[in-house]
């Protein structure tokens, strides 16, 4: 069975022309390699893009993945966040956020409130709005290791820094979203064509 | 637990960590100090915060025509890949065939330096063992030498050899001369001519002569007096003449780097 297979065998199986473990390693993995793209960019089309292009990379060079050094999750993550960098550099610098992205997101109705749900929604978009006003490089390690939720080692792998690097970021990056969401907590805005800019 | 030491320990955990940790000695630090424990608070908000943030992306995901893109993509590669593996086979053998001609080639061009290096080698061998061609001067051998054909004293060797004048009639420099090592031995060692082409025949016309010549007499070898780099001087016991019983007679021959015989002189 194709699930019980790990990602390093579903990768090696599609590399060798087997269809239906590159789909099965597709479904798997296109989930956080997408959810990550769009957190970093707030874009759902950015978010796609780099989605395509991670599984296109890995169609062309996943032999050249080594298994010793980590994970393909890992692996799967640098190459994303090397798609992302490309993408805000060329021309998506900025990122809309507004009430379209609502429609695209499912919305959380945690029970039958509906006052509840919409500060859920509030402050989720506080969250990430403050997320996405952060610095790229803090940005990369709060989306690893506190969205998709990375151990501290995969996360320096993905990254290519030490274990220590995203410690102390993390430590920085949380103390910078503390008062941010403090602030977005006091002013209380509601979230309306807010155009968020992506500092990198 | 100091401040620092609550700083170090929650340092190490993530959000996650942190939002679910009961251990007693954190949450008595934080109880006991304001500022860690106003910064734990903070923690565990944002960490909630994410909480929400993660719950509404979770089921986020790539729309189909990303799944479609990317399977059309694995399927073209797939169909390309089998031409490419064809051309794979049809380079290979043509790289094979070279790699092959180069390897042919480097092992014949060893062989061929092989062949070259023993064809030379023999060669020399041969010519070493064939001997030093030496100039000797024409001397006339019918007649033995007498303490009355005195040559022109040569020096020793350091001194440097000087042109004798040979008791040859003719004087000329190409001859040979046979030095014989007992006198019933006729086949002594022979001297080439170095300029002579005929150089075979003369010596066996030379070696009929010298044989025929029964006055002939073989000069026995004694101590080299003195050599040098230009000529040697060889000290040599002469026959007396006189018979047998006679005291022999040593005179000092110069022979010159060529190993022609220079000079002699009659010691005694």
């Amino acid at each position: 069975m194709l699930t019980e297979l790990s990602d390093e065998q579903l990768l090696t199986q599609s590399l060798a022309g087997d269809e239906d473990a590159f789909t099965a390693l597709y479904h798997r993995r296109q989930g956080m390699v997408y959810r990550f793209a769009l957190h970093m960019c707030g874009s759902t089309q950015i978010a796609e893009e780099v989605t395509q292009d991670v599984f296109l990379f890995l169609l062309q060079k996943g032999a050249g993945f080594d298994a010793d050094r980590g994970a393909l999750a890992a692996y799967l993550f640098g190459v994303a966040r090397n798609y992302i960098r490309r993408a805000l550099q060329r021309s998506y610098s900025e990122a809309l956020l507004h009430t379209s992205m609502e429609d695209e997101m499912p919305s959380l109705l945690v029970d039958n409130d509906p006052a509840h749900g919409i500060a859920q929604r509030q402050t989720s978009d506080a969250v990430w709005k403050a997320i996405l006003s952060l610095p790229a490089h803090y940005r990369e390690v709060v989306v690893l290791c506190d969205v998709q939720e990375l151990t501290y080692a995969d996360a320096a792998e993905a990254m290519g820094c030490a274990i220590g690097t995203i410690r102390s970021r993390l430590h920085r990056a949380h103390d910078m979203l503390a008062r941010k969401l403090q602030h977005s907590a006091a002013a209380a805005p509601k979230i309306s064509n807010v155009t968020a800019r992506c500092i990198s | 637990m100091t401040c620092r030491e609550f700083k170090k320990i929650t340092e190490a955990l993530t959000l996650w960590e942190l939002l679910r940790s009961q251990e007693g000695r954190l949450l008595g630090h934080a109880g006991a100090c304001s500022t860690c424990g106003a910064w734990l608070q903070q923690q565990r908000m944002l960490a909630a915060n994410m909480q929400t943030l993660q719950a509404r992306t979770a089921a986020s995901g790539a729309s189909p025509k990303v799944e479609q893109a990317v399977l059309q993509a694995f399927r073209q590669r797939s169909s390309q890949a089998r031409p490419w593996i064809v051309e794979d086979d049809r380079i290979a053998p043509v790289a094979w065939r070279l790699s092959r001609f180069f390897e042919v080639g480097a092992y014949a061009a060893i062989a061929a330096a092989i062949v070259v290096v023993l064809f030379l080698g023999v060669r020399l061998w041969q010519q070493r063992l064939a001997g030093v061609p030496v100039q000797s001067q024409n001397t006339n051998v019918s007649r033995p030498t007498s303490p009355s054909d005195r040559v022109q004293i040569a020096s020793s060797g350091s001194e440097g050899a000087q042109a004798p004048a040979t008791t040859a009639s003719d004087g000329s420099k190409s001859g040979t001369l046979m030095s014989q090592t007992s006198a019933s031995n006729n086949n002594g060692r022979r001297l080439w001519r170095k300029d002579s082409d005929d150089s075979e025949q003369l010596e066996s016309t030379e070696l009929a002569q010298a044989s025929a010549d029964a006055a002939y007499t073989p000069l026995m070898f004694c101590d080299p007096l003195s050599c040098s780099s230009d000529s040697q001087v060889v000290r040599m016991e002469l026959p007396s003449p006189a018979g047998p019983d006679s005291q022999p007679q040593v005179a000092d021959v110069v022979v010159g780097y060529d190993g022609v015989v220079r000079a002699v002189r009659m010691v005694n």
